[in-house]
C-alpha cells in the first residue's frame, strides 16, 4: 500500500490489492468537543467477504456495490475494452452533445493549480491524501484520453506509446485496476462543485467526476443499488425511489391529514392534503422519502399551504408524488425520464407550476438539468418552494411569535439550490422572521451561520447519492471522511460551551432531504444525541412559531 | 526578408489559430445547464449574495433584467487580475500573476513599438510613447522571466505540482520564460534600448529585409529572440496556453449561462433546431440497457 500523501495518478494501474488505507489518525482533527481521541468511533472494519467479491482495491471501500471483481484475463480484458468504448462516448457529440462543451473545456485547460484542491471538504478531511484531490481523478481520465484517442475523440485501438503520449502527459498504465478503481473514485467526490466555484478557469471536475459515474452506468451497466435499481428504476416503476406506492401513498397524506387535525386543528381546522386537482396553481412534490422519514415536513407544507388558503394539489400519479431523480448523480437516461414524468404529470394535471419542497437535488434536477431536455413550451415552469414561504412569512399571511423559538439554530446551505441555483436569501428572510432575536445565534443573527455559508457552503457530505448509499462498507467512509467538515462546521457554529450545555436543545436546520440524512447520520455516528442535538427542515419551524397552536410542533420541545 | 516573413506568420498564425480554436467552442451544441452562482447577470444586490432570479416567486412570469455593466467589471477584473486566483490561492497568485502581467505588457509594449516606429520624434507624444515603450517592454521581460522561473521552481521542486506536471507543462514554462531572458537580453545587448523592436516594426511594415532595417547584421541574440517568440505565437494557440479562448466560454457558456428555457426564447430555439436535426443511423450508442428501454410498466395502479 501506498501512503496517501505520495501517490500519483500513474498508481491507480499498480495491480495487486488496496491501493492506500485510511484511519483516523490519517484525517484532520475535529473540533471541541471531538478534539478527545476516545471522542471518535473510527471505521468498522469491512468484512473479508465483501472484498473477495467486489472491489475494494481503492482504499478499502466499497461504493459501487454492483461492481464484481473479473475472474478471468478475458474478464479484465472486456472491462477495459467497455470502458474504452464508454469514453469514446463520453468524447462524442452522437452521445454526449448535452455537455460536451463544458466537459471539453475542463479537460482541456486544468492549469494544476491545484486551488479546487484548497475548496474541497473530502481532501481537506482526508488531511490532503492525493487520491482525494479533485484534480486526482480528472488527470488519470485526461492521461487515458491522451493516450487512447486521437483529438477527434476517436479511439485509437491499443493506444498510443511513442514518445509524443509521453511527453503530452499521456503515460499511464490501463488496466482492469485502473479501470476500476478510477469508477469507484468517481464515488469519493459529492459533486458539490464548490471546487468549481473556485477554478481561476471555471473548471468543474464533479463534472468529470459525474462524467465517469456515467461512463459506468450508461455503457458499462454499473452503477450503485441504492441509485439505479433502488433508485430510479424503483421509480419509475413503482412512482417512488422509496418503492411506495399508489395506494400506500394515499393511506399515508391521509394518515398525516389527521394526525395534523388531530396534535393541531384543536377541534377547529381539519387538514385536508389536496390530492389531484386539476387546474390548481401549484403541484407540489415532496421527496416521498420525507413521508416515511420525516413526515412532519409534509405535515407542515400541507398546514402552511391550508393556513394560507393557496390553491395546490398533490399528485398521486407516478413520479408525480416523489421529486427525487437520482439520475442527476450518474445517468443522464434515467434523469431524462424521471424529468419528463413529473413534467407530464404536471402537464396532464393543469397545474400552472411545479413547486418542488424541501430537497435540493430535487430542485437542481427539475429546474436546472431538466431545463434543456425538451423545448420551453412544453415544460410546465418549475420554482422553488422557499420564495413562496418566504413571502407568505413576511406579508402576514401567518400570526407568528418568534420567542416560540428560542433554542439555537445552525442554517445549513443544500448545495444544489444555493450554489447552482442562487436560492440564498429567502431561507434567512424566514429565519430572521421566526427565531427569537437576541438570545442565540452569530453575526447579530437569531439564528447561526456556518463560517462558510451561502454560496460558499460546504456539502453536508451526504450529496450526489452518498446519504442513501448504505451498503457494505461504504458509509464507513462517508462518516468519516465526507460528513467530517459539516460536522466540524456545526460544532465550530454552536461553540464548545453551548454544545457541552445539555439542558439547551440544538437544531441543525437542514431544508433538503439528502442533507437531513446526512445529518441524522452525523448524529447517529458521532452520538450527537449526548449534546441534545436535533435537525430538521426549515417548514416545521415555521410552524412552530404560529400562535395558533398551544402545542409545539417540534416534538423536542413537546417533550420537555 | 526571411525573419520579416517569419514575424508576419507568425503573428497570422497566433491570430487565426486563436480565431479557429473560437470557433471551435463557439459551434458545439448548446449544452445542459450548469450555473454556479454568483453569476454577474443578476442584479447588483443579487450578485454580492450569490442570488438569482429563481429567489422570486413566479419567476417565469418576470421580467429578467441582464445586468451587462456587473458582467463587463466582473469579466475584466477576472481577465486583468485573475480574482478568483488572488482569493482562493494568493501564494500562487503572485508568481501566476507577475507571468500573466507581463505577458499584458508585452501586447502593450506591441502596441506601443508600432506606434513609435511611425510617430516622427523629436514630439512630445514621441517622447512618452518612447517612454511608456521602454516601461513596458521592460516591465514585461522582467515580469515574464521572475513569473516563468518561479512557476518552473514550483513544479518541477514542490510535491503537490510536481506529482501532476507534464513534461509539456515544463516545456511550456520554458518557453515562455525563454522568451522573457531573451527579450531582456536583447534590450542589455543592443545598448539598453528598444530601438530593436522599433526596428522590427519598421521591417514588418514596410515588407524590408531586417538586416536592411537595421543597417548590417541583425543581433544574433535578437534573432534567437525572434524565433522564440514567432515559435511561441505557433505554439500558445495550439496548445492549452490558449486558456484565454477557453477563459470566455468556461464562464459566459459554462457557469454564468443560467438562461432559462422559455416558450419563444433563444434557448428553445436552439433546443428545437437540434431535434430537427437528421439523425445519423451510423451514430454511436450507449450500450447499458436501460439506456435504450422504454420505463418499466407502471405498477402505480394497483387497487
Amino acid at each position: 500500500m501506498i501512503k496517501g500523501k505520495d501517490l500519483r495518478p500513474r498508481d491507480l494501474g499498480i495491480m495487486g490489492g488496496q491501493l492506500t488505507e485510511l484511519t483516523v489518525a490519517d484525517l484532520k482533527p475535529l473540533p471541541a468537543p471531538f478534539d478527545k481521541p476516545e471522542m471518535e468511533p473510527g471505521f468498522k472494519a469491512p468484512k473479508d467477504s465483501w472484498n473477495e467479491k467486489f472491489n475494494s482495491d481503492l482504499d478499502g471501500f466499497i461504493a459501487i456495490d454492483t461492481f464484481e471483481r473479473p475472474k478471468t484475463k478475458e474478464e479484465e480484458d472486456e472491462l477495459v475494452q467497455k470502458f474504452l468504448r464508454g469514453v469514446e462516448k463520453m468524447l462524442s457529440l452522437d452521445t454526449n452533445a448535452g455537455i460536451l462543451q463544458a466537459l471539453n473545456l475542463s479537460m482541456e485547460y486544468c492549469a494544476k493549480c491545484n486551488t479546487c484542491s484548497n475548496a474541497c471538504h473530502i481532501f481537506e478531511a482526508s488531511n490532503g491524501n492525493e487520491m482525494y484531490r479533485p484534480t486526482y481523478r480528472a488527470e488519470v481520465l485526461r492521461m487515458i484520453v491522451k493516450k487512447y484517442f486521437d483529438k477527434n475523440g476517436k479511439l485509437i485501438p491499443g493506444g498510443k506509446n511513442d514518445i509524443v503520449v509521453k511527453f503530452i502527459g499521456g503515460d499511464i498504465d490501463l488496466n482492469w485496476q485502473t479501470v476500476a478503481r478510477l469508477g469507484e473514485l468517481s464515488y469519493r467526490c459529492n459533486l458539490c462543485r464548490r471546487c468549481a466555484q473556485t477554478c481561476p478557469l471555471a473548471l468543474d471536475n464533479g463534472l468529470i467526476a459525474r462524467e465517469i459515474r456515467k461512463i459506468f452506468s450508461q455503457e458499462m451497466g454499473y452503477a450503485p443499488i441504492p441509485l439505479h435499481e433502488k433508485g430510479t428504476q424503483l421509480q419509475l416503476k413503482t412512482g417512488s425511489s422509496t418503492g411506495m406506492s399508489k395506494v400506500p401513498f394515499l393511506d399515508t397524506v391521509e394518515f398525516l391529514d389527521e394526525d395534523a387535525t388531530d396534535l393541531f386543528g384543536e377541534g377547529v381546522t381539519e387538514y385536508k392534503t389536496p390530492m389531484d386537482v386539476e387546474g390548481a396553481d401549484i403541484l407540489l412534490i415532496h421527496n416521498a422519502g420525507e413521508f416515511n422519514a420525516w413526515p412532519e415536513n409534509p405535515m407542515a407544507f400541507t398546514m402552511l399551504f391550508q393556513e394560507a388558503g393557496l390553491s395546490w394539489t398533490l399528485s398521486s400519479e407516478i413520479c408525480g408524488y416523489d421529486n427525487v431523480n437520482y439520475g442527476l448523480w450518474y445517468d443522464d437516461a434515467q434523469c431524462k425520464k424521471v424529468a419528463m414524468k413529473q413534467n407530464e404529470v404536471a402537464k396532464k394535471l393543469g397545474v400552472k407550476r411545479i413547486m418542488i419542497a424541501e430537497c435540493g437535488h430535487a430542485h437542481k434536477a427539475a429546474a436546472i438539468a431538466a431545463d434543456r431536455y425538451y423545448p420551453g413550451s412544453d415544460r410546465v415552469p418549475v420554482q422553488s418552494f422557499l420564495p413562496l414561504m418566504r413571502d407568505l412569512v413576511l406579508n402576514g399571511t401567518f400570526a407568528l411569535d418568534p420567542n416560540r423559538n428560542d433554542f439555537p439554530v445552525v442554517l445549513h446551505d443544500p448545495c444544489n439550490y444555493v450554489r447552482q441555483m442562487g436560492i440564498v436569501k429567502p431561507q434567512r428572510d424566514i429565519l430572521k422572521a421566526i427565531m427569537k432575536p437576541g438570545h442565540y445565534g452569530n453575526m447579530g443573527l437569531p439564528y447561526y451561520e456556518m463560517k462558510e455559508h451561502g454560496v460558499n457552503n460546504y456539502c453536508c457530505g451526504g450529496g450526489s447519492g452518498f446519504a442513501i448509499m448504505n451498503s457494505m462498507s461504504f458509509p464507513a467512509w462517508r462518516d468519516n471522511v465526507a460528513h467530517r467538515k459539516k460536522l466540524s462546521q456545526i460544532l465550530e457554529a454552536f461553540g464548545p460551551e453551548l454544545m457541552e450545555n445539555t439542558d439547551v436543545p440544538k437544531y441543525i436546520c437542514a431544508p433538503c432531504s439528502n442533507c437531513k440524512g446526512a445529518m441524522r447520520d452525523i448524529i447517529e455516528h458521532y452520538e450527537l444525541e449526548r449534546f441534545n442535538v436535533h435537525y430538521g427542515g426549515l417548514v416545521e419551524l415555521i410552524v412552530n412559531a404560529m400562535t395558533k397552536y398551544s402545542t409545539p410542533f417540534m416534538e423536542f420541545l413537546r417533550d420537555e | 526578408m526571411i525573419l520579416t516573413l517569419f514575424c508576419w506568420v507568425a503573428l497570422i498564425a497566433f491570430i487565426g489559430f486563436s480565431v479557429k480554436k473560437f470557433m471551435y467552442y463557439s459551434n458545439m451544441p448548446q449544452h445542459g445547464r450548469q450555473d454556479l452562482y454568483p453569476i454577474p447577470l443578476e442584479s447588483d444586490e443579487k450578485f454580492k449574495y450569490g442570488g438569482s432570479y429563481m429567489e422570486e416567486d413566479n419567476w417565469h412570469a418576470k421580467e429578467r433584467h441582464h445586468n451587462l455593466k456587473r458582467e463587463l467589471i466582473d469579466m475584466f477584473e477576472e481577465m486583468l487580475f485573475i480574482k478568483k486566483l488572488f482569493i482562493h490561492q494568493n501564494k500562487f497568485w503572485w508568481l501566476s500573476y507577475s507571468l500573466h502581467l507581463g505577458m499584458y505588457a508585452a501586447i502593450a509594449w506591441s502596441v506601443l513599438l508600432v506606434l513609435g516606429a511611425f510617430i516622427p520624434a523629436g514630439n512630445i507624444i514621441a517622447t512618452i510613447v518612447y517612454l511608456l515603450t521602454t516601461v513596458a517592454g521592460l516591465v514585461a521581460g522582467v515580469l515574464i522571466t521572475i513569473g516563468g522561473i518561479g512557476l518552473l521552481c514550483k513544479r518541477l521542486f514542490v510535491k503537490e505540482y510536481k506529482i501532476y506536471t507534464t513534461p509539456q507543462e515544463i516545456f511550456n514554462l520554458v518557453a515562455l520564460t525563454s522568451v522573457g531572458l531573451t527579450g531582456l537580453l536583447t534590450w542589455y545587448t543592443t545598448g539598453m534600448s528598444f530601438e530593436y523592436g522599433y526596428n522590427m516594426v519598421r521591417a514588418m511594415f514596410t515588407f524590408s529585409p531586417m538586416a536592411e532595417v537595421f543597417g548590417g547584421a541583425v543581433p544574433t541574440m535578437l534573432v534567437v529572440h525572434i524565433l522564440l517568440l514567432g515559435f511561441i505565437s505557433f505554439y500558445i494557440p495550439l496548445s492549452k496556453m490558449s486558456h484565454y479562448v477557453g477563459k470566455f466560454f468556461t464562464f459566459h457558456k459554462v457557469i454564468w449561462d443560467n438562461e432559462p428555457n422559455m416558450p419563444g426564447s433563444k434557448v428553445e430555439q436552439n433546443i428545437l433546431n437540434a431535434a430537427n436535426k437528421p439523425k445519423d443511423p451510423n451514430a454511436l450508442k450507449w450500450a447499458a440497457p436501460h439506456w435504450n428501454e422504454a420505463p418499466a410498466p407502471a405498477a402505480n395502479e394497483e387497487k
